[in-house]
């Protein structure tokens, strides 16, 4: 099964891509994304009202929910977004605690993943450069959708070097560019449980549809 | 770098420190703008009864104050302007009369790959006559 881990609808405040727009693209290019499912994480918010299981039905493909917190190692998704999160942790706040977020994340029940690790400033790569190594870290993006050239690279050292699992995201803050990174997982997964147990114990691995897709628009 | 929002009264937010009111809109501004916008659809060129204005045309509506009095009215210099975010309502007609009302919508941190950057966001909530939403545009100025 294939999932998108690391997408932006209109909700954050740099996409202008509606969720439906996603569900339609992915429909119509099934061929060349061949995805089963997407994760919204959200710059720096939780909405705990939205409900897509409508637009699953409708579309047939999975759509999960997870979000993009700032912290003072780069930028972390979190996946298993509960309650008890949101009462511990201000969404909003570009200044989390790294090791706070990723220890009591997963105390509550998920599992917190630092993203676009080789991207400057905002990517752990370059965190851990000058910092203590955080722990608890059970796995990264390791290949993601936004990011220039060298980025990508950079994260199948930090790989090596801390035997962090590496999954896949687009970042897609536009229609077509959702699903060009993903993740493929042995595993079926159908809710947000799911996601959190594979990621921590199952087997997965990135995977990259950007060639192919820049192959079909010429 | 010193965040340059951080001495503005967070207790401004969402206090409105403007309110204007449009002349009664004529059919030849609204086929000038959409002339202007490079429009081809006649529903936005051609004066007559089913004439109405483009979309966006409620950002014309002239404003004597760009921030609130608090707010050190050189920042629009420092900043970079982040683009607008319309919301489309009712359509404007000939005749109808614009008010817009204006509010210091937002202020929030993020950080990218440059480093933290700081939104300013500035909202006009532009009615008609009727009291009928017209459109709510949200122009954000970023700083670094």
């Amino acid at each position: 099964m294939i999932l998108d881990l690391h997408a932006h609808t209109d909700a954050s405040d740099d996409s202008r891509a509606p969720i439906e727009g996603y569900l339609k693209w992915l429909r119509k290019k099934r061929d060349l994304v061949p995805i089963d499912g997407i994760v919204l994480t959200e710059h720096r918010q939780w909405n705990p009202d939205v409900d897509y299981r409508d637009l699953e039905d409708r579309y047939e493909i999975v759509i999960l929910r997870g979000a993009e917190v700032e912290t003072d190692y780069g930028h972390i998704l979190l996946y298993g977004v509960n309650d008890e999160m949101t009462a511990r942790f201000d969404f909003s706040d570009v200044h989390l605690d790294a090791q706070t977020v990723v220890s009591e994340v997963e105390k509550l029940g998920g599992i917190a993943a630092p993203c676009h690790p080789g991207r400057p400033t905002i990517g752990l790569c370059e965190h851990y450069e000058h910092k203590a190594p955080l722990e608890g870290v059970l796995a990264v993006e390791a290949l993601n959708g936004g990011s220039r050239r060298g980025e990508n690279e950079r994260v199948g050292q930090l790989m090596g070097a801390f035997g962090y699992k590496g999954f896949g995201g687009s970042d897609a803050h536009l229609v077509s560019l959702i699903g060009i990174c993903a993740t493929e997982f042995e595993r079926d997964i159908r809710d947000v449980d799911d996601l959190v147990r594979e990621l921590r114990e199952g087997s997965y691995r990135a995977v990259d549809f950007r060639e192919q897709v820049r192959a079909a628009r010429g | 770098m010193a965040d340059p929002l951080a001495d503005i009264d967070r207790a401004l937010l969402g206090q409105v420190f403007e309110q204007s009111i449009s002349k009664p809109v004529t059919a030849e501004q609204m086929i000038r703008y959409a002339q202007a916008c490079g429009e081809t659809d006649p529903r936005y060129l051609e004066d007559g009864p089913d004439l109405v204005a483009n979309p966006t045309f409620a950002v014309t509506l002239r404003r004597e104050k760009f921030v609130p009095e608090g707010v050190p009215r050189d920042l629009i210099y420092r900043g970079m302007d982040a683009g607008k975010d319309v919301e489309i309502g009712v359509h404007v007609r000939p005749g109808d009369v614009l008010t817009g009302v204006s509010t210091l919508h937002d202020i929030y941190e993020k950080t990218g790959r440059s480093g933290k950057l700081t939104f300013l966001v500035l909202r006009l909530v532009v009615e008609n006559q009727r009291g009928e939403m017209v459109a709510v545009i949200d122009q954000k100025m970023m700083f670094r």
